[in-house]
């Protein structure tokens, strides 16, 4: 597998887990650091081969709170440095997020998602979008994530992750799901789009003929800390306000708006069409970054749609940031599995007519 | 249009590699195209079984969908599983060697060849997947011998390209093989 993946114009047919690796060593990816688990191992696999052919570092960490760690002391030098986790054990990284966050480092994570709580199943979830979103570290803080529902997107999304990160000195996920990462469809992986972005002003890279620098996470006067946490809320702003991203499809009549992110939203977006075709007045909006999420949009469609369901693979979490856009205007509704294969196109038609019909 | 096929069978059967190959293929004529395998865990000699879905006008939307329109079954597990998951008119391809030709449904078309006895006979029984795959572009008409031979040269990795002029062989076979299709 590895051998046929280069940086090419030629559309090839690869797994979303190489999809994501290969992109991340054309973004430029300079150090990876992981530990296996299904549904990703993929990942760590392709970058254990390529990584070293192209002089670059990898490690096989001892565990996924060394790899994490070793991320955060990469990225402190300003390199492009990512690792790569499922679940329950992006759940172990969560404590050097927080600090990456505050150290504002540019921390690149692919959480490929499985099933949870605890230890879990292997099969494909969306359970970890609070994790992503909300986050499992202390204090407050923001990761920038991002939801591709495409192996192409795979592709793009891991670009824009590593310009993100960069860009805003912030932690980025990249929240994938095991449907995702196991799917083979056709890419073209191009250049790099984005422009490099220019660290030379904080990066830890010796103080030869300038001051020492030091990245630390601890302020020890509140007043140090207030004046710290508005200014990363600020920048949480600037980011809500440059970097939102979705995909809206047929929402301007629409009386029932379909939202839905990753490969939920394939099985949504069929579900629409299949619904319009009936006749039924059906939309449907894709986030695409979860922080930044589209809750400015949400919330002037609920100004004309009459209701919102929300399609996930979990309980209902995202559900939750939907309804604090709508603002209790109109209700929104939820189809779900709780984990495995996102509901069929049939369920989400079957239960788009009977929430038309009340 | 789009429409869906699974492969299906005993794990080392290469049932992931056919269904690779035929993915490819699809690609290769500028369709979408969607590959993914049943996964869990696993072990050698257990069922696998790989769904692909193509469409050549949109983007290919959801995979395990509730029906395919094409089975290929190369044990009697998969033929039991995946029977009743055949549209109306659609085909189940199976495996006569170790499956039992019994016609249980009426709405459906089959076709029983003895795959993995032909693969054997061409000198490699590890060609039953390639085989198969040739019997399927017949019965399907949906992709041409020509695409076939450039996706498994496109699939098969440099270490292994000597094994291409067999594969080709047995997609031939395949592709040949009297067919006498029994429709409902």
């Amino acid at each position: 597998m590895t051998e046929c993946l280069t940086k090419t114009n030629k559309k090839i047919l690869t797994k979303g887990n190489y999809a994501i690796a290969n992109a991340a060593i054309i973004a430029g990816c300079e150090c990876y650091f992981g530990y296996p688990i299904t549904p990703q191992s993929e990942i760590g696999e392709f970058m254990s081969g390529k990584m070293q052919e192209l002089k670059r570092a990898y490690v096989s960490a001892e565990s996924e709170l060394a790899a994490i760690n070793m991320v955060l002391g990469a990225c402190s030098t300003g390199a492009k440095a990512m690792t790569s986790s499922s679940s329950c054990a992006v759940a172990l990284m969560q404590e050097a997020l927080s600090y990456a966050a505050s150290d504002e480092l540019p921390i690149v994570l692919v959480s490929v998602m499985r099933g949870g709580p605890g230890l879990g199943n292997i099969y494909p979830s969306q359970g970890d979008y609070n994790q992503a979103t909300i986050g499992g570290g202390d204090g407050d803080y923001k990761l920038i994530a991002l939801a591709p529902a495409t192996v192409q997107e795979c592709v793009d999304l891991t670009y824009k992750a590593f310009y993100l990160a960069h860009k805003y000195k912030n932690p980025t996920v990249i929240l994938a799901d095991g449907l995702l990462g196991q799917m083979m469809e056709p890419v073209e992986f191009g250049e790099y789009p984005y422009p490099e972005v220019d660290n030379s002003g904080w990066a830890l890279t010796g103080a030869k003929g300038r001051s020492a620098r030091v990245i630390r996470s601890y302020a020890p006067s509140a007043d140090n800390q207030c004046e710290f946490l508005n200014r990363l809320h600020a920048k949480y702003k600037m980011i809500e306000h440059n970097e939102t991203q979705w995909e809206e499809i047929n929402t301007e009549d629409a009386d029932i708006i379909l939202v839905s992110f990753g490969s939920p939203a394939r099985n949504a977006k069929s579900a629409m069409k299949e619904c319009r075709k009936l006749g039924l007045k059906v939309g449907i909006l894709r986030p695409i970054t979860l922080f930044p999420f589209p809750s400015k949009r949400i919330s002037e469609l609920a100004n004309t749609a009459k209701k919102f369901i929300s399609v996930e693979i979990n309980m209902g979490q995202m559900i939750r940031d939907i309804k604090l856009a709508v603002n209790g205007k109109v209700p929104v509704e939820l189809i779900n599995r709780p984990v495995g294969n996102p509901p069929s196109v049939d369920e989400i038609v079957e239960r788009i007519i009977k929430e038309s019909e009340e | 249009m789009e429409k869906n096929f699974i492969i299906a069978g005993f794990g080392g059967q290469g049932v992931l590699l056919a269904g690779e190959v035929l993915a490819n293929a699809f690609m290769l004529d500028n369709k979408n195209v969607t590959w993914y395998p049943s996964y869990g865990a696993e072990m050698r000699g257990g069922t696998v079984n790989c769904e692909i879905v193509m469409n050549d006008s949109e983007d290919v939307s959801s995979v395990n969908k509730s029906d395919a329109d094409f089975i290929v079954a190369l044990n009697q597990a998969s033929f039991d599983r995946f029977l009743p998951k055949i549209k109306k008119g659609g085909w189940m391809i199976a495996n006569s060697t170790l499956v039992k030709e019994i016609k249980t449904r009426t709405d459906i078309n089959y076709l029983f060849a003895p795959v993995t006895k032909l693969a054997d006979k061409l000198g490699n029984i590890r060609m039953t997947n390639i085989l198969s795959l040739g019997v399927l572009a017949k019965i399907s008409g949906l992709v041409s011998l020509d695409v076939l031979e450039h996706a498994l040269d496109t699939v098969i990795p440099p270490h292994r390209k000597n094994l291409l002029p067999l594969n080709i062989k047995a997609l031939k076979i395949g592709y040949e093989y009297d067919l006498s299709p029994v429709n409902a």
